[in-house]
């Protein structure tokens, strides 16, 4: 006789959730990535594993180029370092024509070390060092100055290289959506941005060639990119008629939503998300109603990120351990008191009973090996969490925990799961934005990257780490360099 | 129709699991195995006989069975259905 797959015995008290099993949706199953097996993936390369996948990159940002084509031709796409910046990554944004933006010294290294000549950079960010805004500009680097400091240098760097240098000013704009981001840049709103326009026209060789705003991050209501193209547009014009110069690019920055979920979105991303196009519409639309009739409109760079990796990207992972997680007021010792939550709720109207804290009201819960070391975004975002194979048993809230020995590695608080069990595969997503570039070495070791290509083969892009990855960089000092077993006065005893 | 119905006979069941105890008022969600156990107890199978079920029908060891069935049963007291 056939057996069937094993289902333990369990039982729910029925919350809100299990009551309404149309609440928890559908939660499909994600049995293989681009026609790869999952199952095989995990096999060949163990667990746990990013996936990228190649088709994905480029249909995404090919579907970007296409939106902004349509309503503004000179549109030219950064890559986004810091959102993710594994090499094959990035190369492959290369491929599709992308420029590299960086924000630091060792981006800056990276992009070259890709590939990418100085000219194509766009080097941002509230830090750069003398040495690194030195090579920028004899690289030729579009170097977006971002504080008084950096404009100071950089003046001082064009006198001693006896010429001018070329460059877009960061500005912030208060959108109404989101806090403003006034950490970065000077504010278009009231002057400032213009006086240092005209300050380094006046008194520097710095010429201002660009202006660069970004608004924030994921941010839901693409009119925020009116309001910012309106504000820079005004800038360049005033910039115009105050004698700068022309304004040849205004670079709008990044900030365009994936398809992730923010915790307590209400809406799925589905209908949240505002498309490639959405975004077109409102930026560009307004670059062109405001820029004066007759005059070159200016290039418009873009450095989205997120939107265009983050559903690129899975975690393969598997379950290590399946509990059964006591919910709040479900506690027996309390419910001995009156005190059990909801059971003690009920038993204000007679329900109460023999009904303890124990009795159902729990949930269940499952450790996987991964932990949120690794998954950084899941600090504002709820990844959807899909099983790798079809689900002996209806969808159950569960909550999805971390590997790590920290109570604060929860992965989702409740997702719409099947009754798990150890060694089940399941498949996280999106992850492919911020998770690689923000994650830690924290108790376990980081785990390979694999890229599937458009003709479905699997590429190793970085392997998992090892012991000498973590302690290469370490140095003992020469009297701790014995090793062997710990002195036996230095034993404390238990006895 | 027995004079002396237990807690267990009153619980009301479906086929896909739902449980509602008169009793008390509050309604369980039971896995397909919890569905079957209960079942089984209800026809007054023992303990060891729902075990025996479990481990003649579904690809599991013995201990991981024995666990899990434990956790069921102790649930079910808290519920004063055993």
């Amino acid at each position: 006789m056939n057996k069937q797959p094993y289902v333990a015995p369990t039982i729910r008290r029925v919350s809100q959730a299990t009551a309404n099993p149309q609440r928890l949706g559908r939660t499909p199953v994600m049995e293989a990535i681009d026609g790869v097996p999952v199952a095989g993936l995990l096999g060949e390369h163990g667990g746990p594993l990013f996936v990228f996948s190649e088709a994905a990159l480029r249909a995404k940002i090919r579907d970007a180029r296409r939106a902004f084509a349509a309503v503004y031709p000179k549109t030219t796409f950064a890559w986004s370092y810091k959102t993710n910046y594994l090499n094959a990554i990035c190369r492959v944004f290369h491929q599709e024509g992308s420029l590299a933006e960086v924000v630091s010294g060792f981006e800056y290294e990276k992009a070259r070390a890709n590939g990418v000549p100085g000219y194509r950079i766009i080097f941002n960010g509230p830090h750069k060092t003398a040495g690194e805004l030195r090579r920028a500009v004899e690289e030729g680097a579009m170097i977006q100055v971002d504080n008084r400091d950096e404009v100071l240098a950089l003046a001082k760097l064009a006198d001693e290289l006896d010429r001018e240098i070329r460059l877009g000013i960061r500005v912030h704009v208060d959108t109404g959506t989101h806090a403003v981001w006034s950490k970065f840049g000077f504010c278009a709103e009231d002057g400032e941005a213009l006086r240092m326009i005209e300050w380094m026209t006046e008194n520097t060789r710095l010429r201002v060639r660009g202006v660069h705003c970004h608004v924030g991050t994921f941010m839901l209501d693409a009119g925020a990119y009116a309001t910012a193209a309106d504000a820079v547009v005004r800038l360049a014009l005033a910039a115009a008629e105050a004698g700068c110069g022309t304004v040849e690019y205004l670079n709008l920055g990044g900030g365009f939503a994936s398809r992730a979920r923010l915790h307590g979105q209400y809406l799925p991303p589905e209908q949240a998300t505002p498309g490639f196009d959405d975004y077109a519409r409102e930026l560009c639309g307004t670059i062109k109603r405001l820029w004066p009739e007759g005059r070159d409109l200016p290039e418009l760079l873009l450095e989205t990120g997120r939107a265009l990796v983050d559903e690129a990207g899975y975690l393969l992972t598997k379950v290590v351990a399946v509990k059964q997680r006591m919910l709040a007021g479900g506690c027996p010792a309390l419910a001995a008191y009156g005190k059990g939550g909801s059971n003690g709720t009920l038993a204000a109207y007679g329900k109460g009973g023999p009904v303890s804290g124990a009795g159902g009201n729990r949930r269940n819960a499952v450790v996987l090996d991964a932990g949120i070391q690794i998954l950084y975004t899941t600090a504002w975002y709820q990844p959807s969490v899909y099983p790798a194979a079809a689900p002996a048993a209806g969808m159950q809230p569960t909550t999805v925990y971390g590997c790590l020995c920290m109570n604060i590695d929860v992965i989702r608080e409740e997702a719409a799961l099947p009754e798990m069990n150890v060694g089940d595969a399941v498949v996280i997503h999106p992850v492919g934005a911020y998770n690689i570039t923000q994650s830690m070495q924290f108790i376990s070791y980081r785990p390979a990257v694999v890229m599937i290509d458009p003709a479905g083969r699997v590429h190793l892009i970085r392997r998992r780490e090892v012991l000498e990855d973590v302690c290469g960089p370490e140095q003992v000092p020469e009297y701790l360099a014995e090793t062997g077993e710990i002195a036996e006065e230095a034993r404390v005893s238990v006895t | 129709m027995d004079p002396n119905p237990t807690r267990l006979d009153d619980l009301m069941l479906n086929d896909r699991g739902f449980v509602f105890d008169p009793n008390t008022g509050e309604s369980y969600q039971l896995s397909t195995t919890g569905l079957a156990c209960l079942r089984s107890l209800q026809h007054g199978t023992t303990a060891a006989g729902v075990l025996a079920g479990i481990l003649e029908a579904q690809e599991v060891d013995p201990l991981t069975a024995r666990w899990d069935l434990d956790a069921f049963f102790w649930e079910i007291k808290q519920l004063g259905w055993l």
